[in-house]
């Protein structure tokens, strides 16, 4: 091995695992209270170590700097600094219970967060999100990424979320088909691949995918991709992305990128052709399209704007880059009652024609057409899905 | 014996026999007050002092004496160490302090306690007094600490007497007429000391500025007032907003906010007139702010809003949103300002506010209050005194006053603090017992004290997060190990008094670890 690895920091709520070659293996603690906390994390260092090698082949002092980390955290960084320093150990895969979710579920929000961040990610289940994505890609330097990786593997595995669990995964070029084999072992809901430009990038991911829910025995097929479109070239592709793949169950778009890959500036109006496209493309394949992220966490009037116009033209849900742009998100994307009632009235007066064997329908004089009751039945079935389903994550746990 | 709480409590501390806590309101009395000293007064005479020496001296202090102070200069504060050097340089022993509170600029204190100066503390003590008092020995007799309308209680049955007391003020007249409002450096009310000035044997006003005759408003009053010293500095404002008075930026604790704001919000309370306790610490500013917003969108116009003052109570008071905030003490400079110029703002003593030996208090007129925790346990008591690791680290303040009050007390707090669990089996000590705390909310939900039936039906109706405590707790227990546990000793660090007088809990010496 080499002389030193280290994995995690010193920043609060995160730990720093060295580890140093020896003969024999050894563990050291430090932490701000020794009396209250050196035997807790003993514990998981020990236990993490036990999974890690159970013949005791890690011949190393292994070296804990704790910074009110929690057991989860530990164990992350123990086990990247331990793999690291002995690459032929294989992964620990934690226990993990996921429920699978529905091609369609509500996306209205997807709450990001940066995976190698454990100050972040506590707690990031909490905030009602309909969809937390934490990110290997942008948010992770380099260097961080081997450490990112088995970070999120145990917050996924460790925490029960109320929400769809996506990843965000590197390009496959650049490490993404090492965050696949790494964080299957969570079974998270879904992938998300940045920089999507092409048919066969979202079917080399599939690939990937499938070789690696086989390799853990997950179910084959039984993880979502989220094909994100941030590139010129990606958006003139975006039909064929859409339709790619059987696992694609909706198309995002990343403004921020694009902006850069075209040479625009940001404004509505830069960036309508791209959302159009990909409205139109993920629709016509029958999936969901989610707009880009909003970034100025400071301005909700602009963020309500903007994810208003996105429902105007047709996405599902918004990226969100913090907790407190959530709610203004699912203002944006839950149909209002007067929509819902339009839509009761649309579905019955179909459903009258279809048992009266009449071919047009008509509401108050005006024709309803096939796009139109479909729009509908969309909206009462994103309705019936938010109805059970929990606006606070953790409301309904206890019956009355 | 066992207390009302199954707590551990000695016959006697130090020397005083104990009274064991038998339940929040079991206590009556029904006798006399403690006598206030006689004094006259002829025309023409100086109470102005050249120095707090003289000072010192005119009043007759002599060695195991009391000295009284308040803390409306929080981390500000300049008088209470300049008061107490002087006393060493004069060569006095053995004093017994008796401070509103203690702060972290009262640091030096523990070389004068080391020295012999001061050799017992009755007040809250927040930060480095009370840990190195935790390492046991170090005082003559253990502290006692007692909350804002406790204190003054045990002023006026006698518990305590004081014989002198001196009083910060940021403007004074050579009467002896002092306020905290007004002058180059104001920290807001300073009542707290109002019932010190007419129970001390002698008072002793400290300033930096003395106005012309009369000056006023007429907090402290020539009629209690033996002298007045002017020094260059009492305290700096700028620190007064220190510590727990920025708005906080954490998802998480925005989140309880948010969750605390919304209990009153589905609460029974949540109409015209409500009135609430906001107080300091980021999450109670937030809750306060988010309550503020609920209000206006409901266009409900509360009643008044207690104190510490607040920029967000004026901002409240201004947009019509509360008729009056009672103000006890000012935790920002635009409370400071506001108590100065707005009638509506009322400046409220502790008597008025909590004094447990009276026909009234203030703080039983409050629908809701959000109050913060060390620790809570599954009994819904809460500690926040001793730091987990069993040192004593912080006062009581209006803690115990406001729960016991307020018909729906909220405590916020995280479920985790690094690797601290926050929900316990046990609290470590018991400072605000579970029978008059209400709803506790943490960023995973609320938990509603079982008693609480109502709420908890309000609370589900609304869609909130509602939890079982002892499940709260486990998820949290998930994320961290068990904590190594303190092994107490015998010997008492502090007393901390229920409001009535009696004794909720002990904190002792920690002897080691398990």
């Amino acid at each position: 091995m080499p002389k030193e690895i280290v994995a995690g920091s010193d920043a609060k709520g995160d730990c720093c695992v060295t580890v140093t070659a020896a003969k024999a293996l050894a563990v050291a603690v430090a932490t701000d209270d020794p009396n209250l906390f050196e035997r807790g994390i003993r514990e998981v260092v020990d236990e993490t170590l036990a999974a890690l090698a159970p013949q005791g082949r890690v011949k190393a002092t292994v070296s804990v700097a704790d910074k009110g980390s929690l057991n989860y955290v530990i164990a992350a960084r123990v086990e990247a600094a331990v793999r690291l320093a002995f690459p032929e150990i294989p992964a620990i895969a934690p226990k993990v219970r996921r429920r699978p979710s529905e091609k369609d579920a509500p996306r209205r929000s997807r709450l990001y967060a940066p995976g190698n961040n454990p100050r972040i990610l506590v707690g990031i289940e909490l905030h009602g999100a309909d969809c937390v994505l934490v990110d290997l890609e942008d948010s992770v330097p380099p260097a961080e990424k081997p450490a990112a990786r088995v970070l999120v593997k145990h917050l996924l595995c460790a925490i029960d979320f109320p929400n769809e669990v996506w990843v965000r995964i590197n390009p496959l070029s650049l490490g993404g088909a090492d965050d696949v084999r790494e964080v299957i072992l969570a079974r998270p809901h879904g992938v998300a691949l940045p920089k999507a430009e092409s048919k066969d990038d979202v079917v080399a991911l599939s690939k990937e995918l499938a070789k690696a829910e086989q390799a853990v025995g997950a179910p084959l097929g039984s993880t979502w991709i989220m094909p994100i479109v941030e590139t010129a070239k990606g958006v003139l592709h975006a039909a064929e992305i859409a339709d790619a793949d059987p696992r694609v169950a909706v198309v995002a778009f990343g403004a921020e990128d694009f902006t850069r890959d075209v040479g625009a500036r940001r404004t509505l109006e830069s960036l309508l052709f791209a959302r159009s496209m990909i409205v139109a493309a993920a629709k016509a394949a029958g999936v969901q399209a989610s707009d880009t992220v909003y970034a100025d966490v400071d301005d909700e009037v602009g963020l309500a704007a903007e994810a208003k116009l996105a429902r105007d033209l047709g996405f599902d849900g918004k990226g969100a880059i913090h907790p407190g742009q959530v709610p203004a998100l699912h203002a944006a994307f839950t149909p209002s009652e007067k929509e819902m009632d339009e839509a009761r009235k649309i579905v019955a007066a179909a459903e009258e024609a279809e048992v009266q064997g009449i071919g047009a329908i008509a509401i108050g004089g005006k024709m309803v057409d096939r796009p139109v009751l479909e729009r509908a039945r969309r909206a009462l079935r994103l309705a019936d899905r938010l109805s059970g389903r929990l606006t606070s994550p953790s409301a309904g746990k206890e019956s009355r | 014996m066992k207390n009302a709480l199954g707590r551990e409590i000695p016959k006697t501390i130090g020397s005083r026999s104990v009274e064991a806590y038998a339940g929040a309101f079991a206590k009556k009395r029904s006798g006399l007050k403690a006598p206030q000293p006689q004094k006259s007064c002829v025309p023409g005479e100086n109470k102005v002092l050249p120095s707090l020496e003289a000072a010192i001296e005119a009043t007759g202090l002599k060695d195991g004496m009391t000295i009284s102070f308040h803390h409306s200069f929080r981390e500000g504060d300049r008088v209470i160490n300049q008061v107490v050097d002087a006393c060493a340089r004069m060569g006095l022993k053995d004093l017994r302090l008796f401070p509103t509170a203690l702060f972290g600029t009262h640091a030096k204190l523990v070389d004068h306690i080391k020295s012999g100066v001061v050799s017992r503390i009755e007040g809250s003590m927040n930060g480095p007094v009370g840990a190195y008092i935790s390492q046991g020995g170090k005082l003559r007799e253990p502290a006692t600490l007692r909350s804002h309308g406790g204190r003054w209680r045990a002023i006026e049955s006698g518990d305590v007497a004081i014989d002198v007391a001196f009083i910060a003020a940021s403007q004074a007249d050579a009467y002896g007429n002092a306020n905290g409002i007004n002058g180059r450096t104001p920290c807001g009310p300073i009542t707290f000391c109002m019932v010190d000035a007419q129970y001390a044997k002698k008072a002793v006003v400290v300033t930096n500025e003395l106005a012309p005759y009369p000056a006023y408003p007429l907090e402290i009053q020539q009629g209690w007032v033996d002298y007045v010293v002017v020094v260059d500095e009492v305290g700096d404002p700028e620190q007064i907003a220190s510590g727990t008075l920025e708005m906080t930026k954490s998802p998480a604790r925005l989140r309880i906010a948010r969750l605390a704001a919304d209990a009153v919000v589905a609460s029974p309370y949540f109409k015209d007139g409500l009135s609430f306790q906001g107080g300091a610490g980021g999450v109670s500013l937030a809750a306060t702010m988010y309550l503020a917003e609920a209000m206006e969108k409901a266009k409900i116009v509360g009643g008044f809003v207690m104190g510490g003052g607040t920029r967000i109570m004026v901002e409240m008071l201004h947009k019509g949103l509360v008729r009056t905030i009672l103000d006890g003490q000012a935790f920002d400079p635009i409370a400071v300002a506001s108590l100065g110029v707005d009638p509506a703002h009322v400046i409220m003593n502790p008597g008025l506010y909590a004094n447990y030996d009276s026909r009234g208090c203030a703080t039983y007129m409050l629908d809701a209050a959000f109050l913060g925790a060390t620790e809570v346990d599954l009994d819904f008591n809460v500690n926040v005194n001793t730091h987990s690791d069993g040192r004593l680290l912080h006062g009581i303040g209006g803690h115990q006053d406001v729960a016991a009050g307020a018909k729906m007390t909220v405590i916020t707090a995280p479920s985790i603090r690094g690797r601290l669990p926050v929900i316990l089996d046990r609290v470590t000590t018991v400072t605000t017992p579970g029978e008059v705390i209400d709803v506790i909310v943490t960023e995973r939900g609320l938990a509603v004290n079982p008693k609480r039936g109502d709420l908890k039906e309000c609370f589900l109706e609304a869609g909130l997060p509602v939890r079982d405590i002892v499940e709260l707790k486990a998820e949290a227990d998930g994320l961290v190990r068990p904590l190594g546990k303190p092994v107490f000793g015998d010997e008492v660090i502090a007393a901390i008094e229920w409001r009535d007088g009696t004794v909720i809990d002990v904190v002792r010496k920690v002897e080691g670890w398990q």
